[in-house]
């Protein structure tokens, strides 16, 4: 497993090399921070705040085929909670290596209950949970 | 102006390639990322978009 994150905002590298250093709190930040100087990426993405130049708070996943599996997007002042952000790259890890299975709203990590789409189970998801 | 710059992508949609120049802290070096050699190593990206260094993320 492994993905490579890749953090972005409209600073640029030399920026984010002066604010990772001073920062204490991104001391043990490995991750590459990009550098979308022109919002060209921001815009492509859906999140460049035309107003105030900068980037909305969005997440964004690409499968190693180059689509995109997952999107969330928060307004001003809303964090994101990585746990629900990595419970969704694995759940696109699980439904690529099994192509008939659902992860659904509950999957946490492998081991957990999938669902298989098909007739059988329309109107009865309850039950098929039950097992 | 090209159609991915007036629609944002959508799930599903492929990504076109880009690539961004980066500082990268592990390497305490200037790099460049690029999604095509994502593709080729057949690798997972996570993009994640904040607003700006030296506020909260």
């Amino acid at each position: 497993m492994g993905a490579e994150v890749v953090t972005v905002s409209t600073d640029t590298q030399f920026t984010h090399l002066a604010w990772q250093r001073h920062e204490g709190e991104l001391a043990a930040v490995q991750y590459p921070m990009g550098a979308d100087v022109t919002g060209r990426l921001a815009r492509q993405f859906g999140v460049y705040n035309e107003a105030t130049g900068l980037a909305h708070r969005g997440s964004f996943l690409i499968a190693p085929d180059g689509r995109l599996m997952a999107m969330e997007v928060t307004a001003d002042n809303i964090g994101r909670n990585i746990d629900e952000l990595m419970r969704k790259f694995k759940a696109s890890l699980h439904v690529a290596r099994h192509p008939k299975k659902a992860c659904p709203s509950k999957w946490k990590d492998e081991g957990d209950q999938t669902l298989e789409p098909s007739a059988k189970i329309v109107g009865r998801v309850h039950d098929a949970l039950q097992g | 102006m090209t159609t991915s710059e007036t629609s944002p992508l959508r799930i599903g949609q492929t990504v076109p390639d880009f690539q961004l120049n980066t500082y990268d802290p592990a390497a305490q070096d200037f790099a460049v990322f690029d999604l095509e050699a994502q593709r080729k190593d057949g690798k997972w990206t996570i993009l994640f978009f904040y607003p700006a260094d030296f506020t909260f993320v």
